[in-house]
């Protein structure tokens, strides 16, 4: 597959590259990074900001270990609802509702919380497990439902698991202005704060280390689902071609329920992460568009599980050092928002130049008219 | 714990200044009622009170040894002409009275969730104080503060300060509190209003904006209701957000066109509100609007009627000589109109500070406003006084005192 564009210059082909080796792939997005910091050293040296001190900084970002540790805290709720679309888009299942699916392992996981502050139920030790089983379930229930209409009546899951996020904010919304709102609280909308065992402090007892374990977790979960399982193959070939699936024998319904369910699953941990890691209460619009993030995310991993968790750090640390960038050199949130962009811009570019080739041709060759 | 925190609230609220408060916002609110009620009120005397802090400040800050880096979290952008624009201003205010030894930095637009690595990134760059300036930063504050207990930490607009406040002795708590101006301003918006039905974006449904619409109300019933003998209709948009221009805008508009409210204030960090009705005004319909937090004026050069101003410069002074002094005392500071700091809490009617830029807490310039209605002289009186704001509100107002009885006004209204 090829295609070809006329310049003044010549001919341009882009054809897809019939299969990239891996040293090539690790060189191309090295090169973006590259040339995206050098994009941004431009950008930088033109506003008047010294961008050798800029750069020193967000490598300082990137080793200091207590900035270090809160990148991955701030990362883990990306990485899980990014591991989650790995899984979705495989099967292209365009699931843009990772943020909805936050909100409701938000839910689930308070909800948990509450009735034990509040009635006494359940047993310290099985909190946790519990938070971790409900917000699961409730945000895989929360994927299934697009899922469901669109494997049985062809919905577009774009619409409805977008729709749905708004649904999944105001639901939250209305329990923390209503029935869970802080008695002693003063009338701000805050849940109770949770207790400590409700906390992901069981590693080193920080929410980092237990998050980074949570992020590992979940990766060889999604490459043991993806790569070494009949559901991951199943998904593969249902993202593939419909029809080749549909005519091996593959029941594409439930394929697409199945791996939309484990998606929503893992955002619904990503909510939990949030609350119970980040927060330590529930309060309205507490995920600042993590769900969205996560896309970008899974983009930039090209839905490799292992490449998400390092890219959702990445993306972490990038935003640590934006906060170091505007503390000490006191440069405005927006240039940092755009040189964030202007990274992730680069590369994402560079993923298409991992899967096409392009070929210069001389104004002589090729059939030009 | 919970009681404990209850009882300190209510002594701030009830034994230190409500009652003072009250008086000197009588005084204030009597030059606006007072043309309603047909009486000559009694006129807010615009004394000068020159401050003496400023010359401690200096003096016992060349004494001490410790450099000061004060680090400060917005949740909105430096630009938004609003919040996060009052507090980088009463941060510059604060430096500028301090003088040399201070440096001060800052970060801006931190999502509530993502305050963390902001707080980090402060003491990365060696503060010593923080200020963290949203409601939702409290929890994250009270956990820094004790990761870093060399570290101060103040906290603005929450409930969590010192031990009393379940939180570490490095944690202070402050706000600058609106309700007195939204009674104020109330009263204005009822004077004004010719539909009788007043309008509020409302940006959460908390305590302090719940606060905030219960006063404007009330203020405004109280003078439409000694203008008309009618009661006035209010109603609230909410817009779930801090920042949010867009939403605020929509919200507005829609108080205007479907509730038919023609006076409308807000809760929301810019002045897309002030803008709407601007926008109105410049079609000929009569919307008012107000100043949130920072001078808006130039937002609603006809729209604009008054507004609510704080500086929270001298607030954050406080607590920078305390950290340069070495004199910490975890407190909970809520000012009001006529508390300049927690040691000017009692001013005498008479000097009130509620129409002048002096303390923390006051009236926004209450010019030009109202344009039809403003005779050519009262404008020129109007800018004589430019300095003197309470004086300049009541010259506006007092020729009008010829047009007391009921309804009149809003017969030659929009003429």
């Amino acid at each position: 597959m090829s295609r070809k564009i006329n310049t003044p210059f010549g001919v341009i082909r882009i054809e897809r590259r019939a299969a990239y080796p891996r040293h090539i792939a690790v060189l191309t997005t090295l090169l973006a990074v590259l040339l995206a910091f050098l994009a941004v050293a431009i950008i930088l040296v033109l506003i008047g900001i010294d961008f050798t001190a800029a750069f020193t900084l967000i490598v300082e970002s990137f080793t200091k270990p207590e900035l270090m540790l809160n990148s991955v805290k701030q990362a883990i709720p990306i990485c899980l609802s990014a591991l989650g679309l790995g899984i979705a888009f495989k099967m292209n299942f365009w699931n843009i509702g990772a943020e909805g699916q936050i909100y409701v392992g938000m839910i689930a996981s308070t909800g948990v919380v509450l009735l034990h502050a509040y009635y006494g139920l359940f047993d310290e030790h099985v909190l946790l497990p519990l938070m971790f089983l409900t917000s699961f379930a409730l945000g895989g229930l929360w994927c299934l439902l697009p899922a469901f209409l669109k494997a049985k009546m062809n919905v577009n899951e774009i619409l409805t698991t977008l729709m749905l996020n708004y649904v999944a904010i105001l639901l939250v919304d209305y329990l923390i202005h209503g029935p869970w709102r802080d008695p002693g609280g003063y009338g701000f909308p805050l849940s109770i704060k949770f207790p400590d065992y409700a906390k992901l402090l069981f590693l080193f007892g920080d929410t980092a280390y237990t998050g980074l374990l949570m992020a590992i977790l979940g990766a060889a979960a999604a490459y043991l689902i993806m790569d070494h399982s009949k559901l991951g193959f199943e998904i593969k070939v249902v993202g593939q071609n419909l029809n080749v699936a549909r005519y091996s024998g593959i029941d594409v319904s439930k394929v697409i329920m199945f791996g939309a369910f484990i998606a929503g699953g893992l955002a619904g941990i990503g909510g939990l992460s949030i609350v119970s890691g980040i927060i330590g209460r529930l309060r309205p619009r507490a995920s600042p568009g993590y769900g969205y993030t996560a896309i970008i995310v899974a983009a930039l991993a090209g839905l490799n599980p292992w490449l998400i968790v390092l890219a959702s750090i990445f993306f972490g640390g990038l935003l640590t050092a934006g906060d170091v960038l505007q503390a000490s050199m006191n440069i405005p949130k927006t240039v940092i928002q755009m040189m964030q962009a202007i990274i992730f811009l680069f590369i994402l570019m560079g993923e298409v130049f991992k899967r096409y080739r392009i070929v210069f041709e001389g104004k002589s060759g090729g059939d030009m008219p | 714990m919970c009681a404990e925190k209850i009882s300190r609230r209510e002594f701030l609220g009830v034994a230190r200044g409500a009652a003072i408060g009250g008086i000197v916002a009588a005084g204030a609110l009597g030059a606006i009622a007072g043309y309603l009620g047909g009486s000559a009120a009694a006129p807010a005397k615009t004394t000068t009170v020159t401050s003496t802090v400023t010359s401690k400040v200096t003096s016992t800050v060349t004494a001490a040894a410790k450099p000061l880096k004060v680090g400060y979290v917005y949740v909105g952008p430096v630009g938004d002409y609003g919040w996060s624009y009052g507090h980088d201003r009463g941060r510059r205010w604060a430096d500028e009275r301090f003088g040399a030894g201070v440096e001060s930095f800052y970060i801006e637009s931190v999502p509530e969730a993502e305050v963390g690595g902001a707080i980090e990134s402060l003491v990365a760059r060696g503060a010593n104080l923080i200020f963290t300036t949203s409601f939702g930063y409290m929890d994250a504050t009270a956990e820094y503060a004790e990761k870093y207990p060399d570290v101060y930490f103040v906290h603005i607009s929450g409930y969590r300060s010192g031990a009393a406040g379940n939180a570490p002795e490095n944690m202070s708590a402050a706000f600058a509190e609106f309700y007195q101006l939204y009674f104020l301003n109330g009263l204005a918006a009822g004077a004004v209003t010719e539909t009788g039905v007043i309008g509020y974006v409302g940006a959460y449904p908390i305590p302090e904006v719940v606060r905030h619409i219960n006063a404007f109300v009330l203020g405004a019933n109280y003078s439409y209701k000694k203008k008309t003998g009618k009661n006035i209709k209010a109603h609230v948009n909410w817009i779930f957000s801090w920042v949010a221009p867009d939403k605020a805008r929509s919200a507005a508009v829609a108080l205007v066109e479907e509730k038919n409210c023609d006076v409308l204030a807000f809760t929301e960090d810019t002045p897309a509100v002030l803008q709407v009705a601007e926008e109105y005004q410049k079609k000929g319909k009569r919307v008012w609007g107000f100043s949130h937090y920072s001078d808006m004026r130039e937002y609603g050069p006809t729209a604009h009627l008054t507004g609510q101003i704080a500086n929270w410069g001298p607030i954050y002074l406080e607590f920078y000589k305390m950290v340069a002094t070495n004199s910490w005392v975890s407190m909970d500071i809520w000012t009001r109109i006529g508390d300049y700091m927690p040691y000017r809490w009692r001013k005498k009617v008479g000097e009130s500070t509620a129409g002048q830029p002096e303390g923390t807490v006051f009236l926004a310039p209450a010019e030009p406003g109202h344009p039809q209605r403003v005779a050519a002289r009262d404008q020129e009186a109007l800018r004589r006084h430019e300095r003197a704001p309470v004086r300049a509100f009541q010259r506006r107002w007092e020729p009008r005192r010829a047009h007391t009885r009921p309804g009149r006004r809003g017969q030659d209204q929009g003429r």
